[in-house]
């Protein structure tokens, strides 16, 4: 397809606009939901990250798996 | 994916290499930078700087942020400051990379540039519909309303000449991934020590590997770079995967989109529905986050899981993805290897000896990408100090810049992505199902181990 509709055009748009302004607020208000984005925005999880460099906090090793855990068992002094 | 980036007429320069020269130069002059500043005060406390060292690229290129009523919001950062200038740098340097590929391939830089620009107002449109609340913390991340706006345009809508002729996914995504391979640290692979390694790195593979021959053999899916991009999207971390062997095994757009489509709709499942079933099953929340990181695709979706279990299960989960997210360049080399030495070679014409043919097939950005790894994991590794400076490097500048290429790149393959091409796969159900058997044995196979892992041989870890 390579002739533009620009009726097509408006009404994908419309239709966005719609869902984004309008539906996507309205959901967020519903109680379940509105619990799981501020506990998420309270901890400061980033559910949205597709790597750990876009996490919120980097991880690194807990310090209580380092008392609890012999991370390599057959290497340690 | 299939070779249909910028077109091979008056090429001089090679696309991967172009893609290669570009990416190691913006991350060798991003460290350059992030070094001159570096901090005087506590240069190697990771406290004091947990994202690493602060540098001053950060606040030249950033996307739109979270917001619920009006997209206006997404223009600002969480103080209230303007934003709009780095958004625009973002879209900006979309537009640099396309036109200096288009230029160092011998193609006019006028006659791409209006298509370019609004591939990056697409892609900066893909970013704001992602950053709607809602979308956000249900991780419907930002590929996911890229490829939509492209399918939407190019089925649609119709898509102009002037902007089919400056489509450049492929190139954008390659560049996109060299940089990503600053952030594919091997040494972050010994975090969790021997339990984490077992868990992320025993699995995985035999999960990747199982999936691809059930999808050939068992399933009979007529295309093995389809049956890979989705086994391991499914078995390693899910979009980021699927991105890095699709371009390795050279996957259609379309079966790129159709993996990344089933991924994201499986991880929003799955991020909902395996909390409450581990409390249910009554597993300890250790075993339980190790199970959901060595599980669930995407690695936002693992945290915000692994969080709701409590803490430190969270922190496992996170951890056992980022080791995951460390085997990406492993799996893209070996993939791309496996493809240009057995499958493609088995499926063409051959000329000269293995060796010469698998090299002539080679995709060689994937030696930019694995060489960025490298040298970052060598850096990283060499001092507290170093680890912050890539850390910081990576979070605050690089990251953002192979987003918004791969953003725009998937932009690209939506626009590509023909619906009636993609019929017949959907029809015959046959990538769903390889989908589901194969995330089965990976629930199946990560509680084993985690379980293994952190429940028996080491179980001072769960207890309390």
């Amino acid at each position: 397809m390579t002739t533009c509709a620009p009726g097509r055009l408006a009404l994908v748009v419309a239709a966005i606009g719609l869902v984004w302004c309008g539906l996507l607020p309205a959901v967020q208000r519903v109680a379940v939901v509105e619990r799981h984005v501020a506990a998420m925005e309270l901890r400061e999880v980033n559910p949205a990250a597709m790597v750990y460099t876009e996490l919120d906090r980097l991880p690194i090793r807990p310090t209580w798996v380092e008392d609890r855990v012999i991370l390599w068992p057959y290497f340690s002094p | 994916m299939a070779d249909d980036g910028l077109p091979a007429r008056r090429l001089w320069l090679h696309e991967d290499v172009v893609a290669t020269v570009i990416g190691l130069a913006i991350v060798a002059l991003a460290l350059a930078v992030t070094w001159s500043a570096r901090p005087a005060e506590s240069p190697g406390s990771r406290e004091k700087w947990p994202k690493g060292w602060p540098t001053p690229l950060s606040q030249t290129i950033d996307k739109p942020q979270t917001w619920s009523d009006s997209p206006l919001a997404a223009f600002r950062d969480k103080k209230g400051n303007p934003l709009t200038v780095p958004i625009v740098l973002g879209g900006t340097w979309v537009v640099a990379v396309a036109v200096v590929g288009a230029a160092l391939a011998g193609r006019s830089v006028g006659s791409i540039l209006p298509g370019s620009i609004a591939l990056a107002l697409l892609a900066g449109m893909a970013y704001l519909l992602a950053a709607q609340k809602v979308i956000h913390f249900y991780n419907l991340e930002y590929p996911l309303w890229a490829l939509m706006i492209g399918i939407l345009i190019g089925n649609v809508v119709g898509m102009p000449a002037w902007l089919e002729r400056s489509l450049a996914g492929e190139f954008l995504i390659k560049t996109g991934l060299v940089i990503f391979g600053a952030e594919v640290l091997f040494s972050r692979l010994l975090e969790l020590g021997l339990p984490g390694l077992l868990t992320s790195w025993v699995v995985t593979p035999i999960v990747l590997v199982t999936t691809y021959w059930c999808g050939v053999h068992l399933l009979k899916i007529p295309s093995r770079s389809l049956c890979m991009v989705v086994a391991a999207d499914m078995s390693v971390c899910g979009v980021s995967a699927a991105i890095a062997t699709g371009a390795a095994c050279r996957a259609k757009k379309e079966e790129l989109s159709l993996a990344i489509g089933l991924s994201l709709f499986f991880t929003v499942i799955m991020m909902v529905a395996m909390p409450p079933l581990i409390s249910w099953l009554g597993l300890d929340p250790i075993v339980g986050g190790a199970w959901i990181g060595g599980t669930i695709d995407a690695t936002g979706a693992v945290v915000a899981a692994g969080e709701s279990l409590g803490k430190e299960a969270g922190e496992v989960a996170a951890t056992v993805k980022m080791i995951q997210n460390s085997m990406i360049g492993i799996i893209a080399f070996a993939v791309a290897v496996y493809w240009a030495g057995w499958v493609e070679r088995s499926g063409g014409s051959r000329e000269g000896s293995l060796l010469a043919e698998a090299w002539r097939r080679f995709p060689r950005f994937i030696l930019g990408f694995v060489a960025a790894s490298i040298a970052c994991s060598w850096l990283f590794s060499s001092s507290p100090e170093a680890a912050l400076w890539v850390d910081g490097t990576t979070t605050g500048f690089t990251s953002r810049l192979r987003g918004w290429l791969f953003c725009a790149g998937f932009v690209c393959m939506g626009l590509q992505t023909n619906f009636r091409e993609l019929a017949p796969s959907l029809a015959s159900g046959r990538p769903l199902v390889l989908y589901v058997g194969g995330q089965l044995l990976n629930l199946v196979l990560s509680l084993a181990m985690a379980s293994l892992t952190f429940g028996w041989l080491f179980r001072k870890a769960v207890e309390p």
